[in-house]
């Protein structure tokens, strides 16, 4: 009962477990990761910006699971408000489980256009070098060293949603960059020509048509995240 | 630490659920996702870019090495995976406003999960599992989800438009020009960066100004300079 595709988007959810290893300087792996990712923080833009198609992304660092501790309103709860009648191995019961996590994991969940195989392929083209930054700490990654493999081993890693909501679009990102760079365009047009007569308008029109280029996905348009609205790219 | 892109905000929730009722979730989830019908309050939230919920069995935890040790949980984990314009509270308060029947449907089963109304328990709940995004990366940091649909609308009503720019006079171009203007009217408007801060915000601000902060000059905030993690650039 996966559900990992919605029209044409994918939501991917990685959980890679972390080695229970030390650096040298006795720094836990996982640590190392955190380190490695917070790094990515600090860049001018992000590894993933290179990475075709990706919407939306995160990464953490699962430590542990959890656990909860609240009071809640069941059954067991009921009897056990009622002490001290009630045996504490009855009490304790009414509490629920404490699981503890046996290894750390690193958590990639991503959203993206098109399907994984060729999603995990660009990535893997795009920054294979930065993947094994941080993925060169995890369990079973010592064995990849290709396109194949790395996709081979998310796959591995992979988890199936149960649900995938999308309320934005699932165009291609190419499509929705440009639709953004022609709706900022736009607006400024708009706001530029007002009280103009047609003839100008028409002009201008004319030559705003021409300089956006509508139809063409590759340029003008907004680089992959952009975050500056100067010309100077952001990537 | 950087759960802000732009404006986006990533929330990961994680939460117990008994293996017996696991399956319980995921039959309502298959439901919603083969009628989308049910989804209908969920559309209504257009603050939202892309959510998806992975349920993990006690047992399908990856273990990809024998020398990987074996998970021990008693309990299945929910995960929740969301991407929101606005603030947490916002996002938060809306569930519970909007639509708290779907919420504690998807919810129900998780174990301690006190229900969407009232509000203040509900908060306590997401926010004691909530976990925190090292890394978050947004392609449009400048634009919310509901930025992203009408620039679909402009784009498509500009290549219309366009088909027809040269077999018009003034007076039909304008009255079309104008027709264009109007459908578009909900749909025009500038993007702007948010002034959002993340804990990020103060080592960018060390990185590229320690020299400035050497000599205690105060650094000013640029226009239009926010990066793609929603921390800001400071320039001299």
């Amino acid at each position: 009962m996966s559900s990992n595709v919605s029209g044409n988007a994918y939501a991917l959810t990685i959980l890679s477990p972390i080695k229970n290893s030390y650096t040298h300087e006795e720094i836990a792996y996982a640590d190392v990761v955190r380190e490695c990712l917070q790094g990515w923080n600090m860049e001018k833009n992000s590894p993933m910006a290179l990475v075709p198609n990706t919407y939306l992304c995160r990464y953490f660092v699962l430590d542990d699971v959890v656990n909860q501790s609240l009071p809640g309103a069941g059954a067991l709860d009921t009897l056990s408000d009622l002490l001290p009648l009630v045996p504490d191995w009855l009490r304790r019961r009414a509490l629920p489980a404490q699981d503890r996590l046996q290894s750390r994991y690193l958590v990639f969940a991503s959203t993206f256009h098109g399907d994984l195989d060729t999603y995990l392929r660009g990535m893997w083209e795009a920054i294979g070098a930065r993947i094994k930054e941080v993925w060169k700490y995890c369990y079973g990654f010592e064995q990849v060293d290709s396109a194949d493999t790395f996709i081979a081993y998310m796959k591995r890693c992979q988890l199936q949603s149960a649900l995938f909501f999308v309320g934005s679009n699932d165009d291609a990102l190419d499509s929705q960059l440009k639709a953004l760079y022609l709706k900022q365009e736009f607006a400024k047009f708009a706001i530029d020509n007002q009280g103009r007569d047609a003839t100008t308008i028409r002009q201008h029109m004319q030559a705003f048509l021409q300089r956006v280029d509508p139809t063409n996905l590759t340029a003008p348009t907004w680089p992959a995240g952009k975050y500056r609205l100067t010309d100077e790219a952001a990537s | 630490m950087s759960n802000i892109a732009g404006k986006s905000y990533a929330m990961n929730v994680i939460s117990p659920i008994r293996s017996y009722t696991a399956w319980l979730n995921k039959f309502f989830f298959w439901i919603s996702s083969k009628f989308p019908s049910t989804l209908k309050g969920l559309i209504t939230l257009s603050i939202i870019h892309y959510a998806h919920w992975t349920i993990v069995g006690k047992n399908q935890f990856p273990r990809l090495h024998p020398d990987q040790p074996r998970e021990t949980v008693k309990y299945a984990y929910m995960m929740f995976f969301s991407n929101f314009n606005g603030s947490w509270d916002q996002y938060v308060d809306s569930f519970t406003f909007a639509i708290p029947g779907g919420l504690d449907m998807f919810w129900k089963w998780n174990i301690r999960f006190p229900k969407s109304v009232p509000l203040t328990p509900f908060h306590k709940y997401i926010r004691y599992n909530q976990l925190e995004t090292i890394h978050y990366y947004n392609a449009t940091p400048l634009a919310a989800s509901n930025d992203i649909k009408s620039a679909k609308a402009v784009s498509n009503a500009l290549l219309d438009f366009q088909q027809h720019l040269s077999d018009t006079s003034d007076a039909d171009f304008m009255k079309r020009y104008n027709a264009l203007l109007r459908g578009l009217q909900h749909d025009l408007g500038d993007m702007y960066p948010t002034p959002i801060v993340s804990m990020a915000a103060y080592h960018v601000q060390r990185r590229q100004h320690g020299a400035a902060d050497k000599r205690n000059k105060a650094p000013h905030i640029d226009e239009a300079t926010t990066t793609s993690h929603g921390v800001y650039d400071y320039v001299e």
